[in-house]
């Protein structure tokens, strides 16, 4: 009696549905969650729902049956405009153009029951073997070595801001965490929250997004403004976006007036993210300014979009702590993102091979959450 | 006998308070976001119940214990802070003689709530949202306290019940309007929101709850809303001078009164910009502490030259 | 048995099993907050014995003090699961036999100690007492350490910012000459050979000896026990050939 209440309240509940983003879908899905209907989830553990959002690349498969096994049940896939990858049993697609009915038939059938929670589909193995190991059966070895309870040992190294040497801790990040473009994998090196390298290992994929002016200014804003914790601004501006989009007048004075009461601007550090001469800041301010020109014409294009040649993204965050880093990845939008991050075939440095090792050590089972692997 | 009433009136006020913030938590962000109002009781019953079905979630060898106890010590910690609050004259749980001092105890009590959630995951994005929180939270608590000995020397007591007595002439907002905005910021970081969401920011996707769902998940969520409620009867009750009012009833006072805290705090976690931790910190050592002292030392020259 | 006596039993067992756990865990963390909890049940106590203020006040500065050290903790050991069970004590013969020995020996005072039954008065404002004594006869003894504490937490600051006293303090600041135009004063860095045979693998052997030197030559030996520094090359970062790194060696040289 009281779950048949709990499970017809919960059916009535919006859909929490995880994105993964593919290549030409990120506007798409930005404005699919606008929707009432859906909520979007920050962590694949909060998701019922993988929306696999277009293309996936080759690369990327096994980070999607990664996700998919993250994901607590019930849980279930659905295609949106994609390719299902290979292992997935009876893939559930989706082609239109407003994917929301089926998200919340899908939902609906996961909760009453009436459709199975989709199963593993990679062997639940930890990403370190551990178990068993060592003298107490902790993985470790000695004092200070092993994996001791699926962890690498953390060791001390060399720190880039105040010389006080911790405990260095690679991972890696991406390709499809929500506050990262989508399709940028990194492998970071944390200590504390400061970045002491980053290494690229995916390019973000391509969104083939058209330049136009506001519109342009108000979705990178809707991307942005969440890392300040300006969620519903966010949705202001992604909303304005649309309406734009479609043709619609809207009153972007407010937007402007909102932000800045909102200490947007003075909330970001300065001097964060230097690329020809400006920073985050001036990036953002540039956008704010595209809000006052008319919704056609606009900013100059090219200034905001010629190819950076000279910087490289992982040179960026590098001594940046992680918030700073988010947004300073976040400043940039796809095209500027992906002639940042110029994928290197061989890594010329020495130690490029075995530090790779030392990386797929750690967390290789995570993927992109560099969860604790309890479904990899 | 009125401590029995008071014991029995906690844990409604807290539930309807939760219903409450739950209610705001909605209503809220739309209207921020401009989007047409749709206030319901219903909304957060739903998510409450999704999330209720469903797994909690598991990691590589967490540390369990800690894992299920936090979000438990969190909504424990939101309820014993309730506890010294008088809802009217002499009906209070705890009328300890040092109200505050518990206060303050559950307020750095939450800090270790928050990092074991963070901490207990084994996950590095927990990891980071609770050492982050730590590094927030502990300076954004020490300010609290100086602003609450401030609103105690009028007092003379460290007893919650005198201090709001205290308030019949003046309320404390007038004598240190400062210490109120300092204080509802350590509502914001007590109940992780907004501005001071270093625990479960979306940078971090999720922080301290980027490992768990389902009833876990719930009983964090519950467990935050309860320490709004607290936190926003006690800055009333400290600030807007508790269940004193005319006309009304002390009790209608202090449920009015906390509401409109209520209010202000939610409206603050969705309008203002989270700054990021490194300068957060310096401006609460730098800025907001000297600010606290200062307030504690006009209140202190106050009492003795017209006290 | 009334309920006074049960809660205080029930506290005190608290107070020892999680003490003794303290002892028994092998991660620093939860050593930490078992230890709280200790403090915990020894505060509540202490609100029994009317003492209100310093018994919450124990709770308090607890929480603040064991998470500040989980904090740090956490800071050297990222590692959030736990480390490899290792022996938490030194010393250990030494440390049991004294347990023991301070055991009996405080047992026997409780046992043999007639205490005085004198319940504190309801009425009494024991806060307000306190407060009197400690500003009033006792005002010297407390300004005293309040001070102290004070002006070692100003210089801990000092010290460990990276703004040194005598220039940033990851360039290997040094203090000026004893003489005008002397030898530099301070420690001198001295490049430590005994430590180099656990980077066997490592390029950049010279550089980080010289840093661990530099703090604490001693403070290097436990890494040594290990028998994994193997390892340590594969979790280096890249860019200890650069810059900052070079500047400690020519300070180990020099």
């Amino acid at each position: 009696m009281a779950i048949a209440i709990l499970r017809r309240l919960a059916g009535a509940a919006p859909a929490p549905a995880f994105p993964a983003i593919g290549a030409g879908m990120r506007a798409a899905a930005d404005d699919l969650f606008l929707d009432g209907r859906l909520i979007r989830a920050d962590s694949i553990r909060h998701a019922r729902i993988l929306l696999v959002a277009g293309p996936v690349r080759e690369a990327d498969q096994d980070d999607i049956r990664r996700l998919h096994d993250q994901m607590l049940h019930p849980r279930a896939t659905l295609w949106w405009k994609s390719n299902p990858v290979p292992d997935f049993a009876e893939p559930a697609t989706c082609d239109e153009d407003d994917p929301v009915a089926a998200i919340e038939a899908i939902h609906r059938a996961l909760i009453e029951g009436a459709r199975d929670s989709e199963p593993d589909i990679l062997p639940n193995e930890p990403p370190n073997p551990w178990r068993g190991k060592g003298d107490y059966g902790q993985g470790g070895e000695g004092m200070m070595g092993g994996t001791p309870y699926g962890r690498p040992m953390a060791m001390t190294d060399d720190d880039l801001r105040d010389g006080l040497a911790l405990d260095a801790y690679t991972a890696p990040f991406g390709p499809f965490l929500p506050m990262l473009p989508p399709g940028l994998k990194l492998s970071v090196t944390l200590q504390g929250d400061v970045i002491q390298t980053a290494k690229l290992l995916r390019p973000p994929s391509a969104q083939a997004e058209a330049y136009d002016g506001t519109v342009t200014a108000l979705r990178a804003l809707g991307r942005f403004l969440p890392i300040l914790g300006l969620e519903a601004h966010a949705v202001r501006c992604l909303e304005a976006a649309r309406s734009l989009s479609a043709g619609k007048p809207i009153e972007l004075a407010k937007i402007r007036q909102f932000l800045f009461w909102s200490g947007a601007l003075a909330a970001i550090p300065s001097g964060i993210g230097m690329v020809e001469d400006t920073d985050v800041r001036m990036r953002v301010e540039r956008w704010l300014a595209a809000l006052d020109e008319s919704p056609t014409g606009g900013l100059d294009g090219s200034a905001t979009m010629s190819p950076l040649k000279p910087a490289r993204l992982v040179d960026l965050l590098r001594g940046r702590e992680w918030s700073e880093a988010i947004l300073i990845v976040n400043s940039f939008d796809t095209d500027t993102l992906i002639s940042l991050a110029p994928v290197e075939a061989e890594d010329a440095e020495t130690e490029g091979r075995a530090r790779e090792d030392g990386i797929r050590m750690d967390h290789e089972g995570h993927g992109t959450h560099a969860h604790g692997a309890t479904g990899t | 006998m009125t401590q029995v009433l008071a014991i029995m009136v906690l844990p409604l006020f807290l539930l309807a308070g939760i219903v409450a913030a739950a209610v705001l938590d909605r209503a809220v962000p739309p209207l921020v976001a401009g989007r047409s109002l749709k206030a319901s009781f219903v909304g957060p019953i739903t998510v409450a119940s999704s999330r209720a079905m469903g797994q909690t979630g598991a990691t590589e060898h967490p540390d369990t214990i800690s894992w299920i106890l936090a979000p438990i010590l969190y909504f424990t910690l939101a309820a014993i802070g309730l506890s010294v609050v008088p809802f009217a004259p002499g009906v209070v749980a705890a009328d300890l003689d040092a109200g505050i001092v518990l206060w303050g105890a559950c307020e750095s009590l939450t800090v270790v709530a928050v990092f074991l959630h963070g901490w207990s995951a084994n996950s590095p994005l927990p990891l980071i949202g609770a050492y982050r929180y730590v590094a927030i939270g502990l300076p954004a608590m020490l300010l609290s306290m100086f602003v609450l000995i401030a609103a105690a020397l009028p007092a003379q007591s460290l007893a919650v019940t005198d201090i709001v007595e205290a308030q019949r002439s003046v309320w404390n907002i007038v004598r240190q309007p400062a210490g109120f905005v300092l204080f509802l910021m350590l509502g914001l970081s007590l109940s992780l929101r907004g501005p001071f969401d270093f625990a479960d920011p979306y940078d971090l996707a999720g922080g301290t709850t980027a490992e768990i769902s389902g009833a876990a998940r719930l009983t964090w969520w519950l467990a935050r809303l309860a320490m709004l409620v607290s936190v926003s009867a006690m800055t009333a009750t400290v600030f807007l001078g508790g269940y004193l009012g005319p006309v009304l009833p002390g009790f209608v006072w202090l449920v009015v009164k906390t509401g409109l805290v209520l209010v202000v705090l939610v409206g603050a976690g969705e309008v203002f910009a989270r700054l990021p931790p490194d300068r957060m910190m310096n401006l609460i050592w730098l800025a907001l502490l000297p600010l606290s002292f200062l307030m504690l030392v006009a209140v202190g020259v106050e009492l003795l030259l017209w006290g | 048995m009334g309920l006074i006596d049960l809660t205080f039993l029930v506290l005190s067992a608290i107070a020892i099993v999680s003490g003794w756990r303290v002892f028994a865990t092998d991660s620093m963390v939860r050593a930490s907050f078992l230890l709280l909890l200790s403090f915990t049940a020894v505060g509540l106590i202490i609100l029994m014995l009317a003492a209100p203020y310093i018994g919450i006040a124990t709770i308090f500065m607890m929480a603040v003090e064991m998470m500040v050290m989980a904090l740090f903790m956490v800071m050297f050991m990222m590692n959030p699961a736990g480390l490899n069970p290792m022996m938490m004590v030194h010393q250990n013969r030494f440390a049991i036999g004294a347990g023991i020995v301070a055991f009996l020996g405080l047992s026997a005072a409780v046992l043999t100690t007639d205490f005085p039954t004198d319940p504190v008065d309801p009425g009494r404002q024991v806060i307000r007492d306190l407060g009197l004594e400690m500003l009033g006869p006792s005002m010297l003894i407390f300004e005293t350490a309040g001070v102290t504490l004070l002006a070692a937490m100003v210089g801990a600051v000092v010290l460990s910012a990276r703004t040194g006293r005598f220039g940033p303090s990851d360039e290997g600041s040094r203090p000026p000459g004893l003489e005008v135009g002397g030898e530099p004063a301070g420690r001198r860095v001295e490049k430590a050979s005994g430590h180099g045979h656990h980077h066997m693998h490592d390029s950049h052997v010279g550089d980080e000896d010289a840093q661990h030197a530099e703090g604490n030559p001693e403070a290097d030996g436990h890494n040594a026990d290990g028998g994994e520094s193997g390892r340590r090359p594969s979790l280096r970062s890249d860019w200890s050939a650069g810059n900052r790194s070079m500047t400690s060696k020519t300070e180990a040289t020099s």
